[in-house]
């Protein structure tokens, strides 16, 4: 099998040595034709040819390349061909002119291998099935068919042989319905892969459906207006430039929209390369133009080379820019969007999470993921995905939707663009995922040492206290047996007294353990809380179940609140309002005391209990005007159990 | 008197238990969990049971609500709550119907009184623990009509509070029994409760101003 890139270089050559013949033709002796013919079809046919030769540098294994030469190819063959033919009725005919002229009639039916081949193999190289291979055969024939029946047309009387007339008829009936049929075959084998094609293979291939239909039709047409009598030129010039620039104009929107080839770099970098030469060439002629009419030796090119070179640095990014910008205006675009982002997040104007969202958007790929890197977890970074790195280490990944060799290498180019956003995005997410182990850890201790409290407080309870009890039963019991008279029954009822006393203490201690009144609900234990204040309290508290870490945390604060408002505040009267709203606790206790708190131990050991229940706390002290502590805590959500 | 004890630990159970038969009475069963309290009481039906708050199934307020079930079967069966701390949730509701007493299980050492606490909780009167009553005796806020009561208003209070008649809180405080009559009626005046002559009625009565 030939390399598809050798093919190319053949067709390249072929093309040439056509263009080369005909310009012999146009402007040497034979003068076919008008002169303007050679450089208007040459031109027309260019397009063809260097997009051929996009593909096969890009891709040098696509047959889409040599497909593409061969559409510039064949037409310069046929047109060198007819001009050959032509130079029979001039004063100066080239060799085999004759024979040359009888083919050429009928030749341009070879217009169409190019483009056939071309739908067949557009977008992968391959037929669409097995079946299709008869059109391999098909064409050529089909074309040599009308060829041959256009050629033997009595009425130019150049054919030797005369064919009866019927099986003329008939010859050009088949001939012809052969050849429009093998035409629209090739071109349904574009609605067969289309049918079969996913999301991308469509798109692309809508481009040239739209083409390729157009060519059979304006052929119709064509051959229309020429039995109605139009003149060739005119009837045939629509459906040639369908041919020549529709199809192939639709394969480079094909490949260059749809990412085919990732042939917008190489584009843009020739295109740049070309206008910088020209630039840098005239900006050199015009410097030894004008300074070498001074100093008409060698300063004049040094300075021209040095005037040159400065011009042209500086030139050179602005033309690779605009080239850019010309042949890929997506990718200005795009990152032209993520460094506003930047701007924007530098500025404090956007948030840096925002970032998966905007690389969405700017690069069109509305499933496009974002994986950042959990602090000490490793990434795994899924396949195809392409690595965002700081320094050595890998710190996240971008997970495209849709991939092709433009999209990701697009993406690349953004990631490097959104390295701060991401980067930021994720020490954030870091720090948030470390305050929230804390708050948890927190809580979870809290719950650990409340449970312990409570544990505590049980034993106390039902241990030691009821101990005590029991002995002090027993001793009534043997008090119980003694005469009242005797020193040993004042002894027990002493001992017993002490027991009464020591259980009393224990129940204490107990309490400020865990206060056990908590069972009864914080409303209880708040209600005999302020039962032990020397000053007036105003209490506003509804019964609720908050739970026992908020409870425990509103109650240790209440009782701290109103022990430093007795203590330090020296206030007389203090007021304190408990409620829930929105799921939150708020207590707040407010004194009329000298205020000024600073935050002292006390209040921080508060501080500390209230963000253990997860909840906040303020203290809004000024001199003279009383204190306010004001505690709120979040209240988990009553699980259905 | 027949006496059933739904009490889990057995050492304050059987200490109970001897302290009560000495002093002449009968315990016709015990009861270790709030469950098994239930059969024996029915079975029993004793002149007056004895429940400890905390018992299991579950340790937290079993024997509370044993009783409550048990009331609500007999309404003049006669209740004694125990309690190693000062819990309220379901005194109150129990308390006002009479026939039920509330003490902390310290009182068990002081005998005199708790027999006499038991005594009146089984004459259809109460009984509630000087601690809880001094916890509710104790003006919370601002316009409290407690804090309208004078120091020795507030003690007479207290005593009716744990369900003790006037001559009772006579002998307590060492005072007559026209005096005592007089700080009730200046009490009730000031807490706006019309006198009534039952005892628990009045103990019912405080309470219920008190939890106002």
């Amino acid at each position: 099998m030939l390399r598809p890139r050798r093919l190319v270089v053949a067709a390249t050559a072929v093309f040439v040595a056509a263009a080369a013949v005909r310009a012999l033709l146009a402007y040497g002796p034979p003068s076919v034709g008008s002169p303007a013919d050679w450089p208007t079809s040459t031109a027309l046919l260019l397009p063809s040819l260097l997009l051929g030769w996009l593909i096969a540098v890009r891709v040098p294994t696509s047959p889409i390349g040599p497909a593409l030469a061969l559409t510039a190819t064949v037409p310069s063959v046929v047109f060198t061909v007819e001009d050959w033919g032509t130079t029979v009725r001039t004063g100066h005919p080239w060799p085999a002119a004759r024979v040359v002229d009888v083919v050429g009639a009928g030749a341009w039916a070879w217009l169409f291998l190019g483009f056939v081949t071309l739908v067949l193999l557009f977008p992968d190289g391959l037929l669409p099935g097995r079946r299709w291979r008869v059109l391999w055969v098909a064409v050529p024939f089909s074309a040599a068919l009308v060829n041959f029946t256009v050629s033997s047309d009595p009425s130019e009387g150049r054919f030797p042989i005369r064919l009866p007339e019927p099986l003329r008829v008939a010859l050009i009936v088949t001939a012809f319905a052969t050849f429009l049929g093998v035409l629209l075959a090739a071109a349904s084998s574009l609605v067969v892969r289309y049918h079969r094609g996913d999301r991308l293979t469509r798109q692309r291939l809508r481009w040239l459906m739209a083409a390729a239909v157009a060519v059979p039709l304006l052929l119709g047409a064509s051959w229309l207006a020429t039995a109605l009598g139009a003149p060739g030129v005119v009837a045939y010039t629509g459906f040639l430039v369908a041919m020549l620039f529709v199809v192939p104009g639709a394969i480079a929107a094909a490949i260059l929209r749809h990412d085919l080839f990732d042939i917008d770099r190489l584009l843009g970098a020739t295109v740049s390369w070309i206008v910088t030469t020209l630039l840098s060439a005239g900006v050199f002629a015009a410097v030894v133009l004008v300074v070498g009419g001074y100093f008409p030796d060698r300063v004049g090119i040094t300075t021209a080379a040095f005037v040159t070179a400065l011009v042209l640095l500086p030139l050179y990014q602005w033309i690779h820019r605009a080239a850019g910008r010309l042949v890929d205006p997506d990718r200005t675009v795009a990152l032209e969007r993520i460094r506003a982002f930047v701007r924007r997040v530098r500025d404090g104007q956007a948030e840096p999470e925002q970032i998966e969202s905007v690389l969405r958007s700017a690069l069109d790929d509305p499933a496009l993921r974002v994986l950042l890197r959990r602090p000490g977890a490793d990434l795994a970074v899924p396949d195809g995905a392409i690595p965002l790195q700081t320094g050595d280490s890998v710190v996240g990944a971008l997970v495209l939707g849709t991939t092709s060799a433009r999209r990701i290498r697009r993406a690349r180019e953004a990631a490097v663009e959104a390295r701060l956003p991401i980067e930021v995005s994720r020490l954030r997410l870091e720090l948030q995922e470390a305050l929230a182990e804390i708050r948890t850890s927190r809580s979870r201790l809290m719950d650990e040492v409340n449970a312990e409290r409570q544990r505590l407080e049980r034993d106390l309870h039902d241990g030691a206290q009821q101990r005590l009890i029991a002995i002090g039963m027993r001793l009534r019991s043997v008090q119980y047996h003694l005469s009242p008279g005797v020193s040993a029954y004042r002894e027990l009822d002493e001992v017993v007294e002490t027991l009464e006393d020591t259980v009393a203490e224990l129940r204490r201690i107990a309490h400020g353990v865990r206060p056990s009144r908590l069972d009864d609900g914080l409303a209880v234990a708040l209600r005999h809380l302020v039962a032990d204040s020397t000053v007036p309290v105003d209490l506003v508290v509804p019964e609720v179940d908050v739970g026992e870490n908020a409870a425990t945390a509103v109650y240790f604060t209440v009782g701290e609140a109103i022990a430093n408002a007795l203590k330090h505040a020296r206030a007389t009267r203090i007021s304190i309002a408990v409620g829930v709203t929105d799921q939150v606790l708020r207590a707040v206790v407010r004194d009329d005391g000298v205020g000024g708190a600073s935050e002292g131990f006390g209040l921080t050991s508060l501080r500390d209990r209230v963000a253990s229940a997860g909840g906040a706390f303020t203290v809004d002290s000024p001199p003279g005007a009383g204190t306010s502590i004001t505690v709120e805590i979040p209240l988990e959500l009553p699980c259905a159990s | 008197m027949r006496i059933v004890i739904g009490e889990d630990s057995a050492l304050f159970r059987e200490g109970l238990r001897r302290l009560l038969t000495e002093n002449g009475h009968d315990v016709a069963g015990t009861a270790e969990s709030a469950d098994t309290l239930l059969d024996v009481v029915r079975a029993v039906d004793p002149d007056l049971t004895i429940i400890d708050v905390r018992m299991p199934p579950t340790m937290t307020d079993d024997g509370a609500r044993a009783a409550v079930t048990l009331r609500a079967e007999r309404p003049d069966r006669p209740i004694l709550m125990l309690s190693q701390h000062i819990e309220t949730r379901h005194v109150v509701e129990l308390v006002g119907t009479g026939g039920f007493g509330y003490l902390l299980k310290d009182r068990v050492l002081r005998v005199g009184d708790f027999l006499d606490a038991m005594r009146r909780v089984l004459d259809g009167g109460s009984a509630l623990d000087p601690e809880i009553v001094a916890a509710l005796v104790t003006p919370t806020r601002a316009g409290d009509p407690l804090s309208a009561l004078s120091a020795r208003e507030r003690e007479v209070l207290a005593l009716v509070a744990e369900g003790r008649s006037n001559s009772a809180i006579a002998a307590r405080l060492v005072l007559a029994e026209r005096t005592v009559e007089s700080h009730m009626r200046s009490i009730f005046q000031k807490l706006r409760i019309d006198d009534a002559p039952d005892t628990h009625r009045r103990v019912l009565a405080v309470l219920t101003q008190l939890r106002s």
